[in-house]
């Protein structure tokens, strides 16, 4: 139907900024704070200041929907409890741990001999013990989506990465090629799933020439080209365009599952030798940042040192007329202070300066936003129905569906701010419901 | 440790970059006048001058009159800031607010589909009614209900054409000199004789060639079809318009007029091209209807507006008995642009399903049904002459 085709729009990527220089590995920070917060979940803390802790230990334990454990990400000593900035934009209590460079593993940490004979349930078991989350941006815990009763056809690696700046995954990737296969076999066998499909923007052809010899291997996995719009990376968008199929809420009604490709390979880890998530890449990029590229740390890493580490800030750079971003330019929050660690959802960290203010007119009402929604949303009339508080005529108008990619605002001509209008929207049709 | 800046999600805007934003789709819009306006001179001024049937200085006369327009226009609007806006207090922040609201649009849009002897206070009358009535009363740019242009047109057409007709009316210094025009547009010689013959609708302007080139009497800048379809061409590349506007409300309208040539039996395919390439259609349709303001925001919304509007329009001009139409329709659906936008927004995205059924069924039932009373009605006004054999002519 003409009025529903899939479609995007095309957003310079800028990715090269932190694609020149190569995957730097940063190990053994001095402190690492683990954040008492898993998605919008509190932890409970299990140890107390003073404890020796190693590599791989819990530390905390998401209780509840997704009960999960966490782990130490390095080893040493638990030295307090305080607050630090996280990626949700708040402060939330963490543990600090400090490091003793002696990179002691806890003892569950062990090569797996009998992968072969793990089954189903073995898997899904092990990702529930890891902690392992959805390295994307989510933070789902992975193992709630493998427990479906759907039956899965297919595992889908999103490796898309569509918004700008983010390198992330395509430098883990070009790193560990085969370890992502085996992660994506892995997890095809805790699905029951027969196909694996890992799906790439078509300009990374690096993944494309990293990948492809390594297939023969694994027999059911392919590779997907997407298209280098925004927002292609998106789940729905994926698993239309591979299984053809529609669903309502999640992919497995359309017989998919669908994991990052940073989650695949720390899964692959996880198997084979138990070791749960305890690191990730992290882009630290953007025009405010001297040397941008890729870190691979613990998580409860700050990223003051890794932006030290990426030469500091340009000396031009005047922070009261910057943004500090969290996440991805498109979708990302602005964090106030320079005082953020590293956790499971936060891929990337952007300071960029400001654009030069400028007076805008009104909306003249082109319609480029309704044009650009991905789900078909009339972003305007979301507008209008908030402004009289007319929450039939939001539901009507499905602001639900918004899954707050910021396109609208992104092509708005007068620089409105309407996504966050039918942000708004939707948190009244929440409050309301 | 330092502080930064608070911003809101999304960090990247296209409107931060120097090509896109709403000052460039104004320019664009502005340069997309340029063809019309050139042509509109061309045809009133230089070629008059050539034919010798005006003095140098009168040869500039059009463009003048184009420019006045946009220069009245801003006076009134920066008399109305400089009345109520407290902020305003130097000349600078009058020309920055004047500057976001696109103040000399209305007026030059007035100004080209005027006649050319409309006398100033004329167009100055027209002006104030464009800009303070239609637009700055309503809260100005893009608050506006209905598009302040054709407010201004309509406000001068039901009480000032007896005026500007006196003045010199429409025809330029070599039309008045030909003798078959006899100072009709070729709307109005349609709706006094109501029969539709090539000879008489057609023929006294040459050709159907002349109606697309632009050489026939009308207003100012609107009489030039091949003008309008440049500017088409350009404001759809610059995605300033969207291109299915015009298109479909120029198809609605051939199709419809076609039909009424059919029934009326004159089933030439000239009647539906004449239909399309008079009466400012062209001009309506490509600038008109796809004014952002005063017509729906989403795709789908835009489609049935122009449906709308193709509709209304063979309604006013063959039922009706103005010989307009374009004005009158797209003034009339202007007011409906909010609920068309509404349902079209939850059509759009719901899709066909049962909730939206009824919004679907009642749409299509109106455009139908105003269709079909349209043609009905026109069927019963216009009566065809077959033309005879040229061998027969002389002998009655």
């Amino acid at each position: 139907m003409i009025l529903h085709k899939a479609k995007g729009t095309r957003i310079e990527g800028k990715k090269s900024m932190s694609k020149a220089l190569p995957l730097h590995e940063y190990l053994n920070p001095p402190f690492v704070f683990i954040p008492l917060l898993q998605q919008a979940t509190p932890l409970k803390r299990i140890v107390e200041i003073g404890d020796k802790v190693a590599i791989g230990q819990v530390v905390a334990l998401r209780e509840g929907f997704g009960a999960m454990p966490i782990h130490a990400s390095v080893s040493g000593t638990v030295t307090a409890i305080k607050k630090v900035w996280h990626a949700s934009g708040r402060m939330v209590e963490a543990i600090e741990i400090q490091n003793d460079n002696q990179n002691r593993m806890d003892e569950s940490i062990r090569v797996q001999t009998d992968i072969s004979l793990l089954s189903r349930n073995d898997l899904i078991a092990k990702m529930q013990q890891a902690g392992l989350s959805g390295l994307g941006g989510a933070g789902f815990p992975t193992y709630i989506k493998y427990q479906t009763k759907c039956p899965i056809d297919v595992v889908i690696i999103n490796a898309v990465e569509c918004e700008p700046y983010i390198t992330c995954d395509f430098m883990l990737i070009n790193a560990y090629p085969e370890k992502l296969l085996k992660g994506l076999s892995y997890l095809m066998r805790a699905a029951d799933a027969k196909k694996g499909v890992i799906a790439f923007k078509t300009y990374n052809t690096d993944i494309k020439k990293n990948l492809e010899p390594l297939l023969v291997n694994y027999p059911g996995i392919e590779l997907y080209e997407v298209k280098d719009i925004y927002p292609a990376g998106w789940e729905k968008y994926i698993v239309q365009k591979i299984t053809k199929k529609t669903y309502a809420g999640l992919p497995a009604e359309a017989g998919a599952i669908v994991d990052n490709s940073a989650t695949a390979i720390v899964f692959a880890d996880v198997v084979a030798e138990n070791i749960p998530l305890i690191s990730r890449v992290i882009t630290i990029s953007g025009e405010g940042i001297k040397n941008p590229q890729n870190f691979f740390v613990p998580l409860g890493t700050p990223v003051k040192e890794l932006i030290q580490l990426a030469g500091g800030y340009v000396e031009s750079l005047n922070p009261m007329k910057a943004w500090y971003i969290a996440g991805g330019p498109m979708t990302g929050r602005a964090i106030l202070i320079d005082e953020l660690v590293v956790n499971d959802t936060l891929g990337s960290v952007i300071v960029k300066p400001m654009p030069d203010e400028k007076h805008h007119p009104a909306c003249l009402g082109c319609g480029k936003c309704a044009d650009a929604c991905p789900v078909y949303l009339t972003p305007t009339e979301i507008q209008r129905a908030l402004e009289s508080k007319d929450s039939q005529a939001i539901k009507e108008l499905n602001a639900q569906k918004c899954m707050q990619c910021g396109l609208c605002s992104y092509v708005c001509p007068s620089h409105i701010e309407i996504s966050d209008y039918v942000a708004k929207a939707k948190e009244l049709l929440r409050k309301g419901a | 440790m330092a502080r930064f800046a608070n911003g809101k999600a999304p960090f990247l805007r296209k409107a931060d970059e120097k090509t896109y934003g709403t000052q460039v789709i104004m320019r664009d819009f502005l340069i997309g006048l340029l063809p019309l306006i050139g042509f509109a001179w061309y045809k009133n001024g230089i070629k008059v001058y050539i034919e010798g049937n005006a003095t140098f200085l009168e040869m500039f006369y059009p463009i003048i009159f184009i420019i006045l327009g946009g220069i009245i226009s801003m006076i009134i609007e920066g008399l109305f800031f400089i009345i109520t806006d407290k902020e305003i207090r130097s000349f600078k922040s009058l020309m920055n607010r004047l500057s976001l609201s696109y103040a000399m649009i209305p007026g030059i849009l007035l100004a080209m589909i005027l006649p050319l002897y409309t006398p100033i206070w004329v167009l100055i009358f027209g002006c104030i009614m464009a800009t303070l009535v239609a637009k700055l009363l309503f809260g100005g740019f893009g608050y506006n209900i209905f598009n302040p242009a054709l407010i201004g047109y309509a406000a001068i057409a039901f009480t000032l054409m007896g005026v500007i007709n006196r003045a010199g009316g429409a025809l330029n210094g070599s039309e008045v000199l030909v003798d078959a025009i006899a100072g009709a547009t070729p709307l109005s010689t349609l709706s006094t004789t109501n029969i539709l013959s090539y000879q008489t609708l057609v023929a006294p302007y040459g050709s159907l060639w002349n109606f697309f080139i632009g050489t026939i009497p009308g207003a100012l800048a609107e009489t030039s079809a091949l003008a309008c379809i440049i500017s088409f061409v350009w404001l759809s590349a610059r995605k300033v318009i969207k291109w299915f506007v015009p298109v479909i409300y120029i198809g609605t309208v051939f199709i419809l007029s076609w039909l009424i040539g059919i029934i009326s039996g004159q089933t030439g395919i000239w009647f539906p091209t004449y239909s399309i390439l008079s009466g400012g259609l062209m001009f309506g349709a490509i600038f008109m209807a796809t004014e952002p303001v005063t017509t729906p925001k989403n795709p789908l919304g835009k489609m049935v507006f122009a449906l709308f509007l193709g509709v209304f329009t063979v309604l006013f001009r063959f039922v009706g008995q103005y010989p307009e139409g374009v004005a009158t329709s797209i003034i009339f659906m202007n007011i409906f642009s909010m609920p068309i936008d509404k349902w079209t927004g939850v059509i759009r995205t719901e899709g066909v399903t049962k909730k939206t059924i009824i919004k679907i069924v009642i749409l299509v039932i109106l455009i139908i049904a105003i269709a079909a009373y349209a043609l009905f009605k026109a069927s019963s006004i216009y009566t065809a002459t077959i033309e005879l054999p040229l061998i027969m002519r002389g002998w009655n």
